[in-house]
């Protein structure tokens, strides 16, 4: 084991791919967050006074919420006027017109990402709306888009150019007063994604935005919203990467899904923020509000996720199955490495006759990480012939790690069937055995079974991020096995 | 901020009674330690679901008197003793004289047994989990304290028959401690009932500590009327290679609550646990159950079944902790639901908190109604529909009932639930 070990050892050093810190000139507000930040904030942005009065009563409303300890997390206190809520990478004109304009330390970043541009445009067929910090910088393959009809901007553009869009569904989903963070991001969310698609339209192309955390003890506020108009279709990608960085830095996204009679949305993410190094040492506070609404008469939502990263993760995408036949799904691998600590899950909340929902979540624990599964299945007095099904399975790597399962069941209504199953295990010394005997090294034997673990929910993933995910897991995975 | 509601002082008030000096003081430390116990509410996570059924008025803080003499409740087969309002009644009781056992009130007990006795109560319990239990600490005033020296066999069941007499409003506080020596066998019967028709608390704990190879049998049935609140706790403490086998089948109530708390603590110590709550009209049934994995080499398996009828609301919370170290555990937990119809409620959360690596866990949990295809197998061989439902909601809790080992108990409760499975169907 020996020889094992010091290969193992040299593996834990190993640091993280993606840290380094752009510099690049910031327009950033100083720390403190009261209702003269807001108004600033919203007067940079040129926001329509609408969008100022709702910060407003998001923030009051959240001055009077208490931050969640419910969660298996710990975390040392946040003091929120220590954070400054406004960065933006500098503009030298108005916003670049194609990308010779965009800052080239900017493109730099994305090439070091895997994200150059221009390839990408002609090679992936994806449309990227890269969020550089809280600006969106460069969008790509809006022509294409249009022409069939999708928006697909920034939510700032969009607030200006489709305010009655945004009016009518901001909040709708996950309303300002929801929880604790999702007040804090309706107050001071500085931009992210909207995407608009119209009746019967198919969006021709999978859309994707990189988020990225750039600056030091700036707060990530992000909002997405997403709105499938009736018998439309749309996949929405997130991936995201961090800077490595000593401090903790808060990120509290919102993101809202609205599918209308017919339409199916599938979101999924790969998610790495910045972990910590291996003594547990900075990382990102990951607290998101994921939420979608089935309101339409068959409509689906499907979220897969992919969470490697982050110090601590608070995380729940959801789904209101308030349609007849509505369809909710949710595909999880939540893998915590050294001191990541990650309390995730899901909420089905079944109102309309005949919903149905499928949840399969992996969790996966090493090092000292801990790995809860917190899950809702709710059936209301309307949900009439609604059905769930649930499985999840931890699988624990070292003995120093925990997994956890908190699964909530509430029904009231005797035509709803839930089931509902959660194992726990190890890696198998058979399986390993297996393995070594064939002449597969530790790492990669341990990388197999892992894969094979998680293949169920792999596959629900668009291809380019499927192969992405199967390589983070082996990165993160690197050095859990002794 | 609004401030949570808290304990009243009435209910600190303990009765003078007769114990013995370190269980009185044991007392009066519980009751100062709770004033101002916050109630539970809403957000209370143990509590999530039940906080609304929980209504402590003052009129319930007053002691029940007891003294009366009142027969035993079932027609018996086995040693019996009558516990009437919480106070032991000799004269109703049929103690057994056995060798290296020992039956005795707490009022009785000479003080440095007391003292004994005063230094374990609560340890079987996380008491952070159990506000209501420590009430009963700071009010009982009599219990049942029984010894079983190493090697000592019980040969048949005792049963404690529980009897509420709710002539006024008020409440009870029954206590029960055994202390099992090595290798020592019993099986204790806790059978709850109630008379007279005024609204009154019964808030029971029972505590059992096994030594190594002990082996303890509980049967706990709740058959209270719909005048009684009852909150109960059950406590175990498991060394090396210990086995309780546990089993509780409750009727629902205005509130029901009964908190199961195993802990075992040497390799080898295995428990199972079975539990059978059905509830109708606007009745109450609340389980929560918690299997701690102390020590490596533990087994545990558990199944519990609820049935929910009418506008019912039927909960089971079951927890499994698998402590650091705690290699090799084998937990098994398997809920099943049947909820009967839609203005009812069922609200389950098995729960699984993990912190060894090589154990094998697993639970399961459904809800739903009765399969279709095995009504439509016995509808079309001729059976009513309405019998088919009787038929199969009966083998869904059967499966529990025929693991009683007491024979007395399994025809008392099947006809019960028989009788309840009926009425559940009445009209459908």
């Amino acid at each position: 084991m020996a020889n094992t070990d010091k290969q193992v050892n040299e593996l834990i050093k190993r640091e993280y791919e993606h840290g380094f810190v752009t510099e690049i000139e910031a327009e950033t507000f100083e720390p403190g967050l009261n209702e003269d930040i807001i108004g600033r904030l919203s007067a940079i942005k040129k926001e329509p006074q609408f969008m100022l009065d709702w910060r407003l009563k998001a923030y009051r409303r959240w001055l009077e919420m208490d931050e969640p300890n419910w969660a298996h997390v710990g975390y040392p206190k946040i003091d929120y006027n220590a954070i400054s809520y406004y960065s933006a990478p500098k503009r030298k004109e108005d916003m670049p017109q194609s990308l010779d304009d965009v800052d080239p330390e900017l493109l730099k970043t994305y090439e070091k990402l895997g994200i150059p541009l221009h390839e990408r445009e002609k090679l992936a067929g994806v449309a990227v709306d890269a969020v550089f910090d809280s600006v969106s910088v460069a969008t790509t393959f809006k022509e294409p888009l249009a022409k069939a009809g999708v928006i697909f901007c920034s939510i700032s553009e969009a607030i200006q150019d489709y305010p009655e869009l945004v009016q009518k569904y901001l909040g709708s989903v996950v309303p300002a007063g929801d929880n604790f963070f999702a007040g804090l991001n309706s107050a001071v969310f500085s931009d992210g994604t909207f995407v608009y698609v119209p009746k019967g339209v198919r969006c021709p192309m999978e859309l994707s935005t990189y988020f990225r955390i750039n600056a030091a003890n700036t707060g990530q506020f992000e909002r997405t919203l997403i709105i499938a108009d009736e018998g439309s279709y749309v996949s929405y990608l997130e991936g995201c990467t961090a800077p490595m960085r000593d401090e903790n830095q808060l990120h509290a996204a919102v993101v809202e899904l609205v599918a209308l009679d017919d339409a199916q949305i599938k979101y999924s993410t790969v998610q790495n923020w910045y972990p910590g190094d291996e003594n547990g040492k900075g990382g990102i506070f990951n607290f998101v509000t994921k939420r979608g609404a089935c309101i339409g008469k068959n409509s689906k939502i499907s979220w897969t996720q992919v969470e490697t990263g982050s110090a601590v993760t608070w995380k729940y995408p959801s789904c209101v199955l308030r349609g007849e036949n509505s369809v909710g799904e949710f595909y999880s691998v939540a893998l915590t490495n050294n001191y990541q600590q990650a309390d995730t899950g899901t909420k089905m909340i079944h109102l309309g006759k005949n919903t149905s929902s499928t949840i399969i979540s992996k969790g996966i624990s090493a090092g000292r990480s801990s790995n809860a599964y917190r899950g809702l299945v709710k059936f209301g007095p309307g949900a009439e012939g609604a059905r769930n099904f649930t499985q999840c399975d931890s699988l624990l790597i070292g003995d120093q790690c925990a997994a956890h399962t908190f699964p909530y069941i509430e029904s009231k209504n005797k035509g709803a069937i839930v089931e509902h199953e959660a194992t726990t295990s190890k890696v198998s010394d058979e399986q390993m055995f297996l393995c070594r005997q064939r002449g597969i090294d530790p790492e990669q034997a341990v990388s197999m079974i892992v894969n094979g673990f998680c293949k169920e929910v792999f596959k629900e993933l668009p291809m380019e991020f499927a192969v992405e995910a199967g390589k983070l897991l082996e990165v993160s995975l690197e050095g859990s096995v002794g | 901020m609004k401030t949570a509601p808290t304990l009243s002082s009435a209910f600190l008030e303990a009765a003078a009674g007769k114990l013995p000096a370190p269980l009185q003081a044991l007392r009066a430390q519980r009751g100062k330690a709770l004033a101002d116990m916050p109630l539970p509410t809403r957000k209370t996570e143990n509590w999530k679901y039940s906080s609304r059924y929980l209504k402590l008025t003052d009129e319930l803080a007053a002691s029940l008197p007891s003294g009366r003499n009142s027969g035993p409740g079932l027609a018996v087969d086995g040693y019996h003793v009558v516990i009437h309002n919480g106070v032991l009644v000799p004269e109703a009781s049929d103690f057994p004289d056995v060798d290296g056992i020992e039956i005795r009130s707490f009022v009785d007990l000479d003080d440095d047994t007391a003292q004994h006795l005063a230094d374990r109560l609560d340890n079987t319990l996380d008491n952070n989990a159990v506000q209501m239990a420590r009430l009963n600490t700071a009010r009982f005033e009599d219990g049942l304290y029984i010894r079983l020296r190493q090697d000592a066999v019980l040969d048949r069941p005792l049963f404690v028959i529980f009897e509420a007499d709710a002539e006024a409003a008020g409440s009870v506080y029954p206590r029960i401690y055994v202390d099992a020596g090595a290798n020592s066998q019993m099986t204790l019967v806790e059978e709850y009932i109630s008379t007279g028709d005024q609204t009154a608390l019964v808030d029971a704990v029972t505590e059992f500590s096994l030594a190594d190879g002990a082996n303890v049998t509980n049967v706990r049935l709740s058959l209270e009327g719909e005048n009684i609140h009852h909150i109960g706790a059950t406590g175990a403490r498991l060394l090396g290679h210990a086995r309780l086998d546990s089993h509780c089948v409750g009727f629902g109530g205005p509130l029901r609550r009964h908190d199961l708390q195993v802990r075992l603590e040497a390799p080898g110590a295995n428990c199972r646990l079975n539990g059978v709550a059905v509830t109708q009209d606007k009745q109450h049934f609340d389980n929560h159950t918690t299997i701690e994995h102390v020590a490596p080499h533990c087994d545990s398996e558990e199944t519990y079944r609820n049935i929910a009828a009418d506008e019912s609301h039927a909960i089971f919370n079951g927890r499994i902790h698998i402590h650091k170290d705690a290699q090799k555990s084998n937990a098994n937990m398997s809920n099943k639901n049947l909820l009967l119809s839609t203005g009812a409620e069922i609200d389950t959360k098995p729960e699984l908190e993990i912190y060894a690596d090589d154990v094998k866990c697993a639970h399961g949990a459904t809800v739903g109604q009765l399969d279709e295809t095995a009504l439509f197998y016995l509808v079309s061989r001729g059976i009513d529909r309405r019998e088919a439902n009787t038929l199969l909601s009966m083998a869904f809790i059967n499966e529990l009932i025929e693991q009683i080992p007491v024979e007395a108990v399994r025809e008392t409760v099947q006809a019960r639930l028989n009788r309840f499975i009926e009425q559940a169907f009445e009209g459908a």
